[in-house]
Formats: structure tokens, sequence, C-alpha cells
């Protein structure tokens, strides 16, 4: 109330004060008695209306008056009018009621209210009224910088062009009573710097003349076009008349009057001021006169003419923007015959665009007068620290609920790339933005806008738009805000409900206008005691059947509706409705008790890797695409990625995302990072990262089957293309690497050893490298020509392969360890476990699973058509060979037994399905007991635990699945002390070193509790970094080592992952998932979002917290769920002030 | 005052230049010295760059040109040189090291430039640079304003007594402000030798 008091404190003597332009034209316009004043705001304009907002408040306030109740002796009517137009012509009626007022505006403004201006000169005001325009040379908040000085010869009415705040509060009074005189209105034109410039100047006393409400039926107030001819006559003797005499008088000064001067200037405006400026600080006032034109329409013909009588030389005309001054004079200098060299617009590069500075009038001075302008004490250099600063435009504020709406649109549209700027994306959407602060939504990084242009115009672009593009079912949008929609895009509304438009609106609702300092608008008092218009209702009232109403700080409803109003046919508008952070309100939905805080082990970290070096196929995290985003959204199903761990460590962020955004050819990429056999995987992988998490199967991402989706697709598959470009751009590391055995695990090893430089050699004991997975496995298990297909990849890659080399015969490991800088023995159990009481039996009817599922796959398998066969063992193999005998034939009889209980085999629950399926008889908890052999096998299975006798069965063939064992002749000189369980070779756990010389283990042959596809990968892998750290000295541990170490204690398979049809869209189906994790290229927040609070230091984001407005808008959009609140009791951290 | 004496107040919308402003001109009237200011404002607080002249002396009109500031408020290091050009060899700037990173350089599209490579090359330059590397633990951000004009108190041309300036602070500042924003002035002014980064 402070700044009410001061401009109403009426003084009985002169005071000297200081205000800025804008105040000291409220004030003129106290003194001057004004009773009504009805504005818009705008900048630059808009702290005039506010200084009688504030004094309208403070009347309408109960608050005691105080002392100051002698300060409110004139009624003074107030309102922010719904548009510019109204605002005039309700400032014409309150005229023509009797009553002075004043209309402010800025230069925009006054071309909608440019219509009753342009009619209202024919006919008649009553009492004065004073217009007051501020320009905005330079564009420092307007759309354009239109010079509101025609308005005098276009719509002849007089205008007034201030200096200075000194000036414009003279001429604001001075126009009040020549509006009177003349019954005509008069435009007080500003410019910014007037505008906003403080200034010291006298206030005076404060007219306290009151007039009485009166209307007086007169003919002009009746507009018919006879009348009217006539009027324009009168129009333009009313402005020649004398009245305005003694005001060019009082506001055209001519500064340094003086004999025989060469060199003159004319200026209006602020030019004047620095003029003066410039030429009494350079002692110059005896060289020129200068001519100041306050009163520029009607213009000061006769003044100019005596002017240019003076006999100059030269007569410089400085006006900023249009030379209207200079065309003036021009054409009176031609009319009366005076020959000066007159120079205006281009002179020393003063041209027609932008502001003036006081530098540049500076310059055109010196150049005018020939004198020197060498600034002293130039400092050096001053463009190496001057040029090229980063730029700070202006940006929607920290918290602002704008950010919030336009973010949950980004979901539903994702159109921009930001590395690929300005593409659009997806489905083609048209953004039609507006004036005001929504319209920031067009800069970086939102990139939310395609169009802004006159205030109000969203609506109708949307609707033309939207009819033009007709034939391709373009949706568009119209975006403005609340002010906006009720200065002018209102009308645009019903306009597109009439004409049966196909657009949807946002109207974002933020209770105020905001960016000319929070005024009040039909929709939202704040502060005012006007009727407060709902939007929702209206809009139903105008026939819109689409209405919602959204908080847009909720970001899966706001979301949720955005999506629905975009499927709408016809008119739908959606209100997000949440107030500026400047309002009171804007508190009552924040978390004020609560801090945010980031967890940096979370934000911009990888979760894969500690080894940041390590390749990484995604360009980028969830900054490319909105998808990440979009699913953490829309997804029913948080799943945190580390508790779906891979042991070969690929990254289930990256695969997901990709797949996601239907970019299948990375997520295959990214499997491949990691591991060769993607498609085999797909086939064969026990999925212990599904079986790891701690979700139940329907909230279990479905990663194996997505692998298997991927991979299966050809053309992606036989591309190794970036794989082998990996390998030619990685430099070459001159060690040699041996792997004996080019079973998975060796074969995983080579894989990653060749990608990272090195040289390798594969000792392989068979003729084909494979292992089990290529003779063992049984071909209706897996594909095996992918299989094939990517094992023949390492060849190309350059890893060289020794076949039918046998470790302990062909080849020693002793000798390989002297030729080779490292060693991975990844050779397999050689050897089957034999069962004591078949031992007798004939060789031609018994088999080992190994040999008889090798010979099945060499199709090379010789047994009766019909015959019985009987499988021991509770494994895979048992299994894999059950089913194998059953597919042999199909009238082959095949019974199973093991020892375990059913739900206790080791082997596959689906395997076991399947083989029940396929008619494989189980007997568990089951032994062989006794076993005689005639022409066939008579058998006794007894009750494994009882003991007691379960079944006799004659068969065939008895095939002996019980586990294999390593084969120790081919390594014995390892030493046994090395040796474990079925004489497997022991190794450090984190690295598969055998402490024997530089040999590493790898696979099954490996000391461990696994026997799986996946195990060996990325024991395989494990080996490579024991490797690396012996020759290179790498420095980081093998990274899927919990995984696989976690792999030992978990063989057994949980419930099977909801079956996907993977013929479906695969993107859409998983996209009830939202797979989270920590990625180290994340980038979102910054990208898609950037709150201002929101700060990147050192690579992890940090809340600028002084900044920070507590709506929570940050949880809800990171991706990785890095961001969560902190009672403010319970915070711990430092608070944080930004500081290099 | 023989010559006026023109100030350059540059920071980021939303820190307070219009207020300092507002705080340079009231003392000026308290102490009976003619001044004008020249502002922007409407975006001034959605965070872009704002600046804001003011000019003590007859004859002056609160416009500022390049090379002609006698001295440089700067709210914030990037801010503060965007306007170097302003400063003459006889000018004396007072930059408060108080960070605002840009869009442009939170999203890693530019580089916040070398403040102290900026501060060394004005060190050079200039007159007198007062460097507010990092304030009193007791000041709070909303009251470094105050600290800083009281760091400009101290120049030795600086043409207001502190006396006014404490008369415009106890006028201006926000409710219950009044008096640590007085105190930490006088902390500003009373600091001579305060953390000047070398």
């Amino acid at each position: 109330m402070k700044k009410v008091i001061d401009i109403l404190t009426s003084y009985s003597t002169p005071h000297k004060v200081s205000a800025i332009g804008n105040e000291a034209i409220a004030r003129g316009a106290i003194e001057a008695g004004v009773n009504g004043v009805f504005s818009y705001p705008g900048t630059p304009s808009t702290e005039i209306s506010e200084v009688f907002n504030l004094i309208s408040i403070f009347r309408n306030s109960n608050s005691s008056l105080g002392n100051h109740a002698d300060l409110i002796k004139n009624d003074l009517y107030f309102e922010y009018s719904i548009n510019e137009k109204v605002a005039l012509e309700k400032a014409i009626a309150f005229s023509i009621g009797n009553k002075s007022v004043l209309c402010v505006m800025k230069n925009v403004g006054m071309n909608i209210a440019s219509d009753p201006l342009m009619s209202i000169t024919y006919q008649t005001i009553i009492a004065p009224l004073v217009i007051v325009v501020c320009d905005d040379p330079g564009c420092h908040s307007s759309s354009n910088e239109q010079d509101s000085r025609y308005w005098g010869n276009m719509a002849s009415v007089p205008v007034f062009n201030p200096a200075t705040p000194k000036d414009a509060y003279e001429m604001t009074k001075q126009a009040f009573r020549l509006s009177e005189e003349l019954r005509l209105p008069v435009i007080v034109r500003t410019t910014t710097r007037v505008s906003h410039t403080r200034g010291m100047l006298e206030y005076n006393e404060i007219s306290t003349t009151s007039r009485e409400s009166l209307f007086e039926r007169l003919p002009e107030h009746i507009n018919i076009p006879a009348r009217t001819a006539v009027a324009h006559q009168k129009l333009l003797d009313k402005l020649n008349s004398d009245i305005v005499d003694p005001y060019f008088k009082l506001f055209n000064t001519i500064y340094f009057a003086g004999e025989n001067k060469d060199l003159a200037i004319i200026s209006s405006g602020v030019t004047t001021s620095y003029i003066l400026e410039i030429v009494q600080r350079n002692n110059l006032t005896n060289r020129l006169e200068l001519f100041d034109l306050g009163l520029i329409f009607p213009f000061p013909k006769k003044g100019v003419s005596e002017f240019l009588q003076k006999e100059f030389k030269q007569v410089l005309i400085i006006e900023e923007l249009d030379p209207i001054i200079e065309n003036a004079v021009r054409n009176i200098a031609q009319k009366n015959q005076l020959y000066c060299e007159i120079l205006g617009k281009d002179y020393a590069g003063l041209g027609s665009c932008g502001e003036f500075t006081l530098s540049q009038i500076d310059q055109a001075l010196a150049h005018f007068f020939k004198v020197s302008t060498v600034g002293e004490g130039e400092l050096d250099h001053v463009n190496q620290y001057e040029n090229g600063l980063p730029p700070r435009p202006p940006a929607l504020c920290s918290g602002c609920p704008h950010r919030a709406t336009y973010y949950a649109l980004k979901l539903v549209v994702p159109r921009y790339n930001p590395t690929d700027t300005g593409k659009m994306k997806g489905e083609e959407v048209i953004l039609c933005g507006d004036i005001g602060c929504s319209g920031l939504g067009a800069l970086p990084p939102l990139k939310m806008v395609d169009t802004i242009n006159h205030m109000g115009m969203s609506i109708s672009m949307a609707q033309g738009l939207s009819e033009a593009l007709k034939e391709k079912n373009t949706k568009v949008i119209a975006m403005l805000g609340d002010g906006t929609f009720f200065h002018s895009g209102i009308l645009s509304l019903l306009n597109a409900v009439y004409t049966k438009s196909n657009l949807m609106v946002i109207i974002f609702d933020n209770r105020t206008i905001g960016m000319t300092g929070h005024q009040d608008h039909p929709g939202a008092n704040n502060r005012t005691k006007y009727h407060e218009i709902d939007i929702p209702p209206l809009l139903r009232g105008m026939g819109i059947e689409y209405v919602e109403t959204l908080m847009p700080f909720d970001t899966k409803d706001s979301f949720k509706k955005l999506e629905e109003a975009m499927s709408h046919e016809g008119v739908s508008v959606l209100v997000s409705k949440a107030p500026c952070v400047f309002l009171p309100g804007y508190k009552e939905f924040t978390k004020q008790d609560s801090r945010i805080v980031i967890d940096p082990s979370k934000c911009n970290t990888c979760h894969n890797h500690a080894d940041l070096d390590i390749n990484c196929s995604r360009n980028s995290s969830a900054s490319t695409g909105m998808i990440r985003a979009i699913a953490k959204i829309k997804a029913q199903k948080p799943v945190n990625a580390s508790d779906q761990s891979c042991p070969a460590n690929i990254c289930n962020h990256g695969f997901f995302n990709s797949i996601l955004e239907k970019d299948y050819e990375t997520a295959l990429e990214m499997v491949r990072d990691k591991m060769l056999f993607a498609r085999t995987c797909g086939d064969l992988c026990h999925r212990p990262c599904e079986l790891f998490s701690n979700h139940g199967a329907e909230s279990t991402v479905p990663i194996k089957q997505l692998k298997k989706f991927v991979s299966g697709i050809d053309e992606n598959f036989k591309d190794f293309s970036s794989t082998f470009q990996r390998i030619v751009n990685t430099p070459k590391i001159n060690k040699n690497v041996a792997i004996i055995g080019a079973g998975p695990a060796g074969l995983s090893a080579a894989y990653d050893l060749i990608r990272d430089g090195y040289q390798v050699t594969v000792f392989e004991k068979e003729a084909e490298a494979g292992g089990l997975i290529k003779h063992v496995i049984p071909d209706f298990r897996m594909d095996k020509s992918g299989f094939d297909f990517e094992v023949s990849q390492l060849e190309k890659m350059g890893v060289h392969f020794h076949f039918n080399s046998v470790l302990g015969r062909g080849i020693q490991l002793e000798d390989i360890c002297q030729q080779y800088d490292g060693v991975i023995v990844a050779i397999g159990l050689g050897k089957s476990n034999l069962l004591d009481i078949i031992s007798s039996v004939s060789d031609s009817k018994k088999f080992d699973a190994i040999s008889f599922l090798k010979e099945y796959n060499q199709k090379s398998l010789k047994v009766k058509p019909d015959a019985s066969i009987l499988v021991v063992g509770g494994g895979n193999s048992a299994i894999d060979a059950a089913r194998s005998a059953k597919r042999f034939h199909p009238s082959v009889n095949v019974v199973l037994s093991c020892i375990e209980e059913k739900e206790l085999m080791p082997a596959f629950k689906e395997e076991i399905g399947h083989a029940i399926e396929e008619g494989v008889t189980i007997f568990p908890n089951s032994y062989v007991a006794a076993c005689s052999e005639s022409d066939k096998l008579n058998i006794a299975l007894h009750q494994f635990d009882a003991k007691n006798h379960l079944q006799d069965l004659i068969c065939d063939y008895i095939v002996i699945a019980i586990g294999q064992q390593g084969n120790i002749e081919e390594y014995s000189i390892i030493g046994e002390d090395k040796l474990g369980n079925g004489n497997k070779i022991k190794a450090n756990n984190k690295t598969g070193f055998t402490n024997y010389k530089n040999v590493f283990v790898a696979g099954d042959i490996c000391d461990e509790n696994h026997m799986s596809l996946i195990g060996a990968i990325a024991s395989g892998k494990r080996a490579v970094i024991g490797i690396k750290k012996l020759l290179e000295n790498y420095e980081h541990d093998y990274e899927g080592i919990n995984s696989l170490l976690n792999l030992n204690n978990k063989q057994k398979e949980g419930n099977s992952s909801h079956p996907l049809d993977l013929n479906g869209d695969i993107s859409s189906i998983i996209s009830q998932f939202n797979l989270f994790q920590s990625c180290e290229k994340c980038n979102h927040c910054i990208d898609n979002l950037g709150c201002p609070a929101m700060i990147k230091i050192n690579g992890k984001i940090n809340i600028d917290y002084p900044k920070c407005t507590k709506c929570g808008l940050c949880i809800d959009v990171c991706p990785n769920d890095a961001i969560s609140w902190v009672k403010e009791s319970e915070v711990v951290i430092e608070n944080q002030i930004l500081t290099t | 005052m023989d010559q006026p004496y023109k100030i350059l107040v540059a920071g980021v919308g939303g820190q307070g230049v219009i207020f300092l402003t507002k705080l340079l001109v009231k003392s000026a009237l308290w102490a009976n010295i003619p001044v004008a200011t020249s502002e922007i404002h409407g975006l001034a607080q959605r965070g872009g760059s704002v600046t804001a002249g003011v000019t003590l002396g007859e004859h002056t009109n609160g416009f500022l040109e390049k090379g002609g500031v006698d001295l440089l408020l700067g709210l914030e290091p990037l801010e503060a040189q965007r306007c170097v050009s302003y400063l003459n060899k006889k000018s004396n700037a007072i930059i408060d090291n108080n960070i605002i990173l840009p869009y442009s350089v939170n999203s890693g599209n530019s580089a916040y430039p070398d403040t102290n490579k900026f501060i060394h090359y004005l060190k050079e330059q200039i007159q007198n640079v007062i460097f507010i590397s990092a304030s009193p633990e007791s000041i709070k951000l909303k009251l470094r304003n105050f600290y800083m004009l009281g760091k400009a108190c101290k120049e030795s041309h600086f043409p207001i007594q502190p006396e006014f300036v404490e008369k415009a602070i106890t006028e201006l500042a926000r409710k219950g402000f009044e008096e640590s924003g007085v105190k930490t002035f006088r902390l500003g002014l009373k600091e001579i030798k305060i953390a000047l980064s070398e």
C-alpha cells in the first residue's frame, strides 16, 4: 500500500519525486481529475493501470483509510476490461456520461481498439478522454514494433510524444484539457524507454473539480452515414483550430536558440533526452539548435516552418521507428521552398528498426558535428570476453503449471527429437500457441509450439489449419492462457463450434494474466470485486461437448485426459487449471512441509557398468524419445530393472526401451553388446533374469520372449556389421589368448576378447564349434541354423579355430600356457557318470545321455522304431533324451525314472511339461533297484525314499542321464589340489583364475553349482575380465558377477512368465511395464522439462533449493526414480547454494 | 557532485535488479542527488537477463553507454561479463559469485565462462574489482544485495553516504527484513578486504 499512498498523496505545494514514466502518467491523470480508467495490461504500459488497480483495491478493502481519507476525494472507477476494444468503447461511453476517463494499453492493443477510435472522432465525446499507448521499439516484450504515432494521422486525434517521465506527466495532464476543449480523444504515446525510465519531477495538487453524471441526447451520438461525411470536415477543422496553439507552445521547445547556427536537429521522444545529454556533456550547445516536438499531431507546421526559415545548412531529424516527422518536415520544406539539407533516416546508421541507444546517438552526433568520439579508457580485447557468451532468454518459472501441462502434452504428442531439432516424429499434430506466458512453451527444451501470432489467434489458426489440412486428417491443438481466452480467444472458439471444426483447445488457466505481473481477468478475480466467470460451464453453454478440467501436476490424470481429448472428433476443450506460482493459492497444493531430494546413485549413473568406456549401442537414454517417460506414466507395473539382472549383464533398460520405441535393431544390438548368442538364448535360456525377480509372474518383464522376438527378425539377426565395425575401431592389443573348448563358454570368451582387440585362438576337440549346444541339445528345442550362424561370425571377426585338438592328446595345457599370454579352459565335462547296476548290460542296449543325444542330433541313432526306452535321471539331459527318444519314432515308448520328487527335478519345469505332453511317462522318487538282461532288459523300479517296489519294466534300451564329470586326463597337470567335486576345476569366483600359471576356467568345468547356457556365457565373460586384469591391469570387476553368483544358488525355475503373442505389436504389449533403471546417458529432465530449479553439476542433477517451488513434477518426470520427497524435518543434506 | 556517476546493475530476472535500483534511487533522493534510471520490465521475472541503469547527477536520464559506466553491480558473474563493454579503465565492479546456470549451459549446449579468468581480466583492466566469492554464512541469499550495496558504498567515488542508503533500506525492504537488511549492509560496509579472490 506504500505505493498507493505515495501516488495519492496530495501536495498543496509542488513536491519533488522520482518516478518512472508510467507512474508519472498515472499521477498526471489523477491530478487532472480523472474519474475512470479502463485498461488491458500489456508491457510496457502496465504500471500505469497498476496504479489505478491498486487504488481500486485499496478503496475496496475494508482496511481503515486512517489518515489517508482525505486523499480519496475524487470518485475513481477502474477496470481491467476484457480487451482493449471493450476498454476503449467503455471509456468513450464513460466520457459521454460526462466523466473524465483514461484508457491505457500497449502498442498492439490499439489495433483492436482502433475500430471505436476511428469512428468516435466523427462523433463526439463529452468529458475528456485520454488514451495512453506504449510502444516498444526493439520489441523487448511485444510482437511488433509498430509506430503508434500514426494513429494521429489515421484517426485525426492529437498525439503527444513525451521524452522523459516529467514530459509524460505534464503532457498527460494537459491532454485532459486539450481533449475537453476539442471534444476529441487525445493520445499520449510513450516508448519503453520513457515508460520505464525513472526521473525527477514535481507532483502538484490534485484537481477536485467534480463532474456531474449526465447524458445529453445529442445527434452526434448516432452514427449514420449521411451525417458522417459532414463530420469529417468538422473534425479536420477542430484540429486546425487555434485551440491547439497554446499546446504547441507548451510542448514544442527549441533548445539552444541562438544566432547564425549552421546545424539543427529536430527530435521527438526519448531521442531528445539522448541528444540533450550528449550535447551538454560534449559542450556542443553553441553548435546547434534543437527542436523537440512533444505534440506531434496535428503536426506543428507553423513552428517547424519558422524553424526551417532560420537558414540552417543542415537539419538532422532524429526519431525512432518510422520517418513520420522527417516526412512531415520534408513536406513543409518543399511546400515553403525552404532549401536546407534535410537529413533523416539512415543517417549515420540511424534506421527505422529497433530502439536507438545513447552510444548510437553519440556516434551520429559526432558524425554530424564532425568531432571525435573515441571513448576514453576502453578495455583491451573486450570482445574476447563479451562475445559468444551463453544466452539467457526468459523461461517459464520453476514450478510453473504451464510447464507441467506442456510436459504432459509432450507425452501424448511426442514429436521432437532434441538431437534432431524440428523434425516431426510420429503422428502429425500441429500446436498453435498464443501470446503470454504459455507462449514460452515454444522455447527449448519444451518446444511444444508451432505457431504464435497476435493475441488470441491460436484458436482461429487451429481452425483454419484443421480445415486446410482436412484431407490429411491432421489434428490441430490450440493453446492459450486464461487471460488470452477471454481477451479474444473466446470469439474464435464460438466460431469453431459454429463451423463444426475439428480441433482441440487447451486453456492454460493459471488464474491470472501472468506475463504482465498478475492482473485479474473475467475468469479470475484475485484482487478485484468483480464477478468471476467459471470457464467450464461457459464452454458447455457454448455447445462444446467435450470439456474437461485437469490438474496439470497430476501427470497421470493429465496424460489420460489429454489422450481422451485428442481422440475426440469435433471441438474438445481442456482447462488445465492451477494457479501461477506467484499467487497465494499455489502453496496449497505443493508440499511445503517436504523437500525434493535427488539420489545421486540413481541419477546419471549406469546400473550395468562401473566402466563407462564400455560400448553401449544406445546413443542416448530416455532423452531421445519420450517413450520411456510415457511408459512411466502409462504403465501399471513398475519394475526395477536391477531386479531382473542378467548374468551376462545385458542392459535391460536399453533393451526394453528400444523395444518400446520399436527400434528392434538397437534392442538386438543391446544384447549383442554383451553376448553373441541372442537367438540361442531366446530359445534355451532358463531366464534367471525373470526368476530373480521378486515380482509375481504377471509383473515380471518377459525378457526371454522379447529376446526371442528381436533376434527372430532375420534382417537384423543377419547383420553383424556394427560388431565388425567396432572391432575395426578398437585398437589392437598385442596379446594372444588361447581358449580350449568351443562351447558357449569358450565362444563367449572369444567374442569378448576379439572385440577388445586381443588375438584369440580356440582349440576344439570336435570337428566343429558349438559344444553341447551344437551336438547335444536336440533341434526341437532351438534354432540350430541360427546358432551356427552366430558361431560362424567369430571366425569372420578374426578368431582362429583349431579343430580336432584334444587336450591331453594332441595339445598339452603346459605348452599352451607358455605359447599364449593367457589361457581359458572351457572344455566342459567330458565324462558321463555311470550306473553300476547296469554295468553288465551289453553296450548296444545302454547309452549315456550325451552320446544318445549326439547320435540323435547326428541322425545316427540306432534304436528299433517300436522300442521301449528307460531314461534314468531328472535333469535337462534326461528330459532332452526322453523327448528325443519320443521324437525318434512316435511308437517308441519312453519311461523316465528319477530319484527326485517331480517338483524337485533339476530339469526346467517347462521341459518336464513338454515331455509329459509328448507322452513320456515319469516315475519320480524312483531308482533302478535291479536290472537283468535277456532279449530285453527287465528292470525293477523301487521307491527312492521308502525303498518299496514300485514298478517292473521291460525295455529295449536304457539311457543314463545322471550327470557328467570332468575328464581328468585332459588337465591333470593343473594339480589335484585344484580339483573339486566331479573333477571340476576350482577357481576364483570373481575372475575364474585357477591359481595355475595363466589359466582361467569357464563353463561347466568350473567348479560351481550351475550348469546352464547363460551361466556358461557369463563365466566366459568373467574369465575375460580375469585375463584383462592379468594382462592389462584392468581395474573393474566383472559387472554381472552378482547375477552370476546368484545363479549358483538358484537352480530352480520359478513360475512361467506370462506368454506373449510374439506376432502381435510387441511394443504395445509390453507398455504395461515401467522397467526403470538408472542410466548414465539420461538427460531427460534437462532435455524435456527444463525446470530452472534443476541444475546439472558434474553430470548429476541438483535441486537449486531457493528456486524450487515444491511442485514435485520432477518426481513424476524422472525416468529413473531418482527423485523423491523427504520431510523437511528429516532433511540431512546441506542446503545447496550454487557456487563453483 | 561535479561529474555524473553511472551505475549498471546486471543480474538474472528474480534476483532483485529492479529492487536494488529502487534502493539506489531512494538513497540518492535522501542524499539530495539528482537520480534517474532506465529499466526493462515485463519479462524480468522470467529468469532472463536483466539490466538497469542508474545515473546520478544533472543532465542524465538513466541511460548508459559502452565504456561509460563508473560502477558495475553484477549480481551474477555471467550477467556481469555480458556487460563488460560498458566498463572503462576507471570503472569499478562488484561482482557476486552467485552463479545461475542458464538453460543452454545446463543442457550442455554451451559452456559457462570461466569466472576466475574474467575476474582476473577485470583486475588487470579496471580500477577496482570486488569479487564476493562467498558471502559469510550469515548472509542469506535474500540479503546478498544489501551486502553488495555495502561494498558499493566503500568505493572511493560512490557519491551516496551510507546513512542515506540505510534510510532507504529501512524504507523499502520487505516487511521483516528492514533490520537484517541494514545489518547486512553494514557488514558489507565494514569488511574492506573480504573474500577477494586471487
